[in-house]
């Protein structure tokens, strides 16, 4: 390839490809054609650059500044001023919320200086779909290392140093899983690569395989290699099509220069790789269930032991490790275990890609080294909660895992403290919740959620998320009653000691550590009939303030139940057997006027929008006397 | 189907490296064409080409070249600033693909300032 | 109201069998409850405390046991195994084995073991079997996909994974045709077919419409989407438009986060969605056909 002057590293991840990143990649091509620039600039696709809230975006190399919210419009005047006439166009650089001046370095952006990039060390550098540019960022030089110069007890060994933990949720070490499966005398072994990203709220490993597939292959070989295996699985979610193709694509790429195959770069060792599909079913990324899956077997998890790495798929042993655990081996190869365990805190080490969402001002995906404190992720990295909302609480490990109040805020991540908190680590989800978010509402949805996706095999976890679910709603709809929160946590109980596998004996969480935290909201919701969230729609009602009402009729244009009465210059007034509380005519009150607001409690009482529209009295900017 | 030999991959990874260097950020020396409407009038395009036609040739690309805009000489253009590792800048005016090439090979490659086409060395204090 | 006509025969005594009996029996039915221990009662009669109410087993079974003994339609019979079911749901003849005792009942401690060293008691009667045949639609591209796959390990997820694609849904005469290909029993079939939630009994529309109601999205108002893409195609969740273009589903996160609220129709992700989109995205599609 010729020589060029700038590389445009547009982003290609499956959140800027929603957002029109292909428009923009044709936009750019078209212009710099246009001005003459495309033998000396060209646009490199890269994967997930894990500022998805900024989406569609693009970072130009070597200047290393960064554009988001790109759209094909900006582009003529962005090609022109910056890589015309290097003058970089501020307007759509990345600027903190409440503060004027951009950043234009991708280096100096809080989001990205905190980060730990180890995983994730491509992303946005390479083109996932090129083993080329993998191979220049030192790729498969750890294999290299380990064909050539180590036994494979020696690379068990390494790994077990490292401290390496299961990035799936348990975090079982990685070291030991693997010994365990080497000593083990049937053959033939299988190695399996989890990418069964159920969570709601999680990413990270469609990220991986988005943005640098070939560090998940490669450890996947070193694995192979340690252990003793010829042949493996991917396992992945067939809601991630895009992830698939990218692996199907690196897989044949590696197969072609012979990294995978018989006789691995001459070494005598050979290992190949399969890629399997999932089909939606939530519990498939409990590992023995991806087994029977992948068998074609109903999947369901069954009683362990004999745990996988004894006896897996087809019966024989099988180590089972999630996405990132894979990627995280060749960088411990390369750099050694004495520098990866060095990172991170005395139980957990090296780094975790968590993906931030929810009520934060910058959502994406991020890597942080282990023992960061949630502040320093929600304030620093986050940039904090969007409005003058007030900060409420953290949800990480998913479904399965809780809610970390703003009084733990300073609690390190690591796997002990989150679990201590009444969470966990998971695969890595984090949703931030402002004080719009209803703590009961949110166990609902996820009992919700985890009372779907039960297989149904334990009576606890079937029927047990049933009675929660029963009980939540009732609270959710202001039919609680004395006791309800006691038996909560009586089933609560039950459910995690008798349940088989990590769904059952997680689902609770989200209730038992919003009971722990945020007891006084369910007492509200219980005695006073309140949800001080507003978001509960049986405990809530809309209401038109008569003094900010103008009497312009948009609310009851739009109000899909036809709830509200009114006419012009009219005090509109919604009737609350009509309405069905959807929202739109708060929606679509003006800011400037927003007389529309929600109200619970005892403020409820007096409402009842029987009364008659009437008309506006004050004149402009007075109120209305009534 | 190629299957690769230790030896062929290494081989592979060096020839990779060449083509994604701009983004590793290691960099000896850096080479900024001015490119206001003034400079691009003089002819500041085929400057850019011409030193990328250079870097073209080099085997280990440890060379930047970046745009700005104008330097504020315009009587001057095209110019072009040069930047060495740890030494002060100097300025370059009334460019032509020649003298491109000549500052190349003795400033960028040789280390020594090329007085003859030199307008200025370092930069003007800020603010 | 209608006659009851016939009888009902419930296999199993235990406390499931045992409602169903009464509960039939109250509708007027005779019933004949079956059970091949000595007694009815089950496993329930074995436990403390039952969950997730924690009532005490026996306080929930007695006045069943009690209930059923006085029945004047139900009639118990123990100690039998069926031996032969033949006819169609509606109509069947049960061919019971009822076992001899053999035994002194004034002696006999309950200790079980001549039950457990029966030689007939698992006795099964193998159905009549048809060979089943495809229908010209689907017959070719049935046979390949079964062909590519054959012999792989586990190749039932990928057969049904890929006829699920090809046709948008599984047809129920591909589900028999695999099951006499593959030999796997159609019950195993349908029990995978019905536990992933991208296969499909019932045919779908072209293209499917995924609205993503993962946490980030059930939070940005997901439902909301939801709402709007059921009112503008004039369908309710996991239905189909009548001209089959359209199915509406709702998925558990896409891992859109970033974007949400997103929706998935086919491969292509829509992110920061708003109802207001919605009716052109949905013109979209209808051009396309």
């Amino acid at each position: 390839m010729a020589v060029r002057r700038i590389e445009l590293m547009l982003c290609t991840g499956t959140g800027c490809v929603a957002g029109g990143a292909f428009r923009v990649k044709e936009a750019l091509e078209n212009e710099l054609k246009k001005q003459g620039l495309d033998k000396e600039i060209s646009v490199i696709i890269t994967g997930c650059n894990g500022f998805c809230g900024q989406g569609p975006l693009l970072v130009v190399q070597p200047d290393e500044i960064f554009y988001g919210f790109l759209n094909p419009e900006d582009i003529p005047v962005l090609v022109q001023e910056h890589f015309l006439k290097g003058r970089p166009v501020e307007k759509l650089m990345f600027t903190p919320p409440e503060k004027k001046e951009p950043i234009p370095l991708l280096s100096e952006i809080p989001f990205f200086q905190k980060q730990l990039l180890i995983v994730l060390r491509n992303k946005g550098i390479i083109d996932p779909e090129k083993i080329d540019e993998y191979i220049a960022r030192d790729g498969y030089t750890a294999l290299e290392k380990v064909l050539t110069s180590m036994t494979p007890d020696e690379v068990i060994e390494e790994i077990t140093h490292s401290g390496l933990r299961g990035r799936g949720g348990a975090g079982f070490s990685t070291g030991t899983k693997w010994k365990i499966c080497r000593s083990e005398q049937k053959r033939p072994k299988y190695i399996i690569c989890n990418c069964d990203e159920g969570d709601p709220g999680a990413y990270m490993d469609r990220s991986v395989f988005e943005s640098d597939p070939h560090t998940a292959i490669e450890g996947m070989i070193i694995g192979a290699y340690a252990i003793g295996v010829s042949s493996g699985y991917i396992y992945v979610r067939t809601e991630y099509p895009l992830a698939i193709k990218r692996m199907e694509l690196a897989i044949f790429q590696a197969r072609n220069y012979g990294l995978l195959g018989t006789n691995i770069l001459d070494s005598g060792f050979s290992f190949d790789l399969e890629i399997r599909e999932g089909s939606g079913a939530f519990v498939c990324g409990e590992e023995t269930s991806l087994i029977h899956s992948i068998e074609g077997k109903g999947p369901e998890p069954r009683q362990r032991p004999p745990f996988p790495v004894q006896s897996g798929i087809w019966d024989y042993p099988t180590v089972i490790n999630n996405v990132e655990t894979w990627a995280n081996v060749p960088v411990i190869i390369n750099r050694g275990a004495g520098w990866f365990s060095k990172i991170g805190t005395e139980t957990s080490k090296g780094t975790k890609i968590f993906s931030l969402v929810g009520k934060i001002n910058n959502t994406g995906l991020i890597e942080v080294p282990m023992g960061i404190t949630l502040r320093e992720v929600v304030y620093d990295i986050g940039g904090g909660i969007p409005g003058d909302k007030e900060f409420k609480a953290v949800q990480t490990g998913g479904p399965s895992g809780g809610c970390i109040p703003v009084s733990m805020i300073d609690v390190p991540i690591d796997y002990e403290s989150l679990t201590n908190a009444g969470s966990m680590m998971g695969s890595g989800g984090m949703i931030v919740m402002d004080e719009e978010t209803c703590m009961v509402d949110v166990a609902k949805f996820f009992i919700q959620f985890t009372n779907d996706e039960s297989c149904g095999k334990c009576t606890t976890c079937r029927d047990g998320s049933e009675a929660l679910l029963e009980v939540l709603e009732n609270i959710a709809n202001g039919e609680g009653k004395e006791g309800d929160l006691e038996f909560l946590e009586e089933v609560g109980i039950a459910v995690k000691d008798a349940s088989m596998c990590g769904l059952g004996t997680t689902l609770p969480n989200p209730v038992l550590s919003t009971l722990k935290y945020f007891r006084d909201e369910y007492d509200a919701h219980i005695n006073e009939g309140r949800c001080s969230a507003l978001v509960c729609k049986n405990l809530i009602k809309y209401y038109i303030l008569p003094e900010k009402c103008t009497g312009c009729r948009l609310c009851l244009k739009n109000c899909p139940p036809e709830a509200i009465k009114g006419e012009l210059k009219h005090i509109h007034i919604i009737d609350q057997s009509k309405c069905t509380k959807c929202g739109t005519c708060l929606d679509v009150c003006p800011p400037k006027i927003s007389a529309i607001i929600k109200v619970t409690g005892k403020e409820t009482e007096n409402i009842t929008g029987t009364e008659d529209p009437y008309p506006v009295k004050r004149k402009k900017g007075e109120k209305n006397e009534t | 189907m190629e299957q690769l030999t230790l030896d062929e991959l290494r081989k592979k990874r060096k020839e990779a490296q060449k083509d994604i260097y701009l983004r590793e950020g290691k960099y000896k020396s850096k080479i900024i064409v001015h490119m206001g409407t003034c400079g691009i009038a003089a002819g500041a395009r085929e400057i850019v080409s011409s030193f990328l036609g250079e870097i073209d040739m080099l085997n280990e690309k440890d060379v930047m070249l970046t745009t700005s805009g104008c330097a504020g000489l315009c009587s001057m253009e095209p110019m072009a600033t040069v930047e060495l590792l740890n030494l002060p800048s100097v300025k370059y005016g009334h460019l032509t693909p020649e003298k491109t090439r000549k500052i190349f090979k003795e400033h960028i490659l040789g280390g020594g300032i090329v007085k003859e086409y030199a307008i200025g060395i370092g930069s003007e204090k800020g603010g | 109201m209608m006659d009851k006509v016939g009888a009902v025969a419930v296999l199993g005594g235990g406390i499931s069998g045992m409602q169903a009996a009464l509960d039939l029996a109250e509708s007027g039915l005779k019933v004949y409850l079956v059970d091949n221990k000595p007694s009815i009662g089950g496993v329930m009669a074995q436990l403390d405390k039952t969950f997730p109410t924690n009532d005490c087993a026996m306080c929930t079974m007695a006045p069943r046991l009690v209930e059923i003994g006085r029945h004047k339609d139900i009639e118990i019979i123990t100690l039998s195994d069926i031996e032969k079911i033949k006819g169609e749901a509606g109509n069947f003849n049960i061919i019971l084995n009822k076992k001899p005792t053999y035994l002194d009942e004034e002696k006999c401690t309950g200790c079980g073991t001549c039950i457990a060293n029966c030689p007939t008691r698992n006795l099964v009667q193998p159905l009549e079997k048809t060979k089943v045949e495809l229908e010209p639609q689907f017959r070719e591209k049935v046979l390949e996909i079964i062909k590519i796959n054959k012999d792989r390990e586990g190749p039932l997820m990928s057969v049904l994974q890929q006829i699920n694609s090809t046709f948008n849904y599984l047809p129920e005469n591909a589900l028999k045709y695999v099951s006499q290909e593959l030999g796997y029993p159609l019950s195993h079939i349908l029990m995978i077919a019905t536990f992933y939630s991208s296969f499909s009994l019932v045919p779908r529309g072209k293209h499917i419409i995924n609205i993503c109601m993962g946490t980030a999205c059930y939070v940005k108002g997901g439902e909301r989407l939801m709402d709007r893409f059921s009112e503008v195609l004039e369908i309710k969740e996991n239905e189909t438009t009548p001209d089959m273009l359209f199915t509406l589903k709702t998925v558990r996160c896409i891992g859109c986060c970033g974007l949400a609220p997103a929706a998935m129709i086919g491969d292509n992700v829509y992110g920061k969605l708003s109802t207001k989109d919605i009716p052109g995205i949905i013109e979209k599609y209808k051009t396309m056909g």
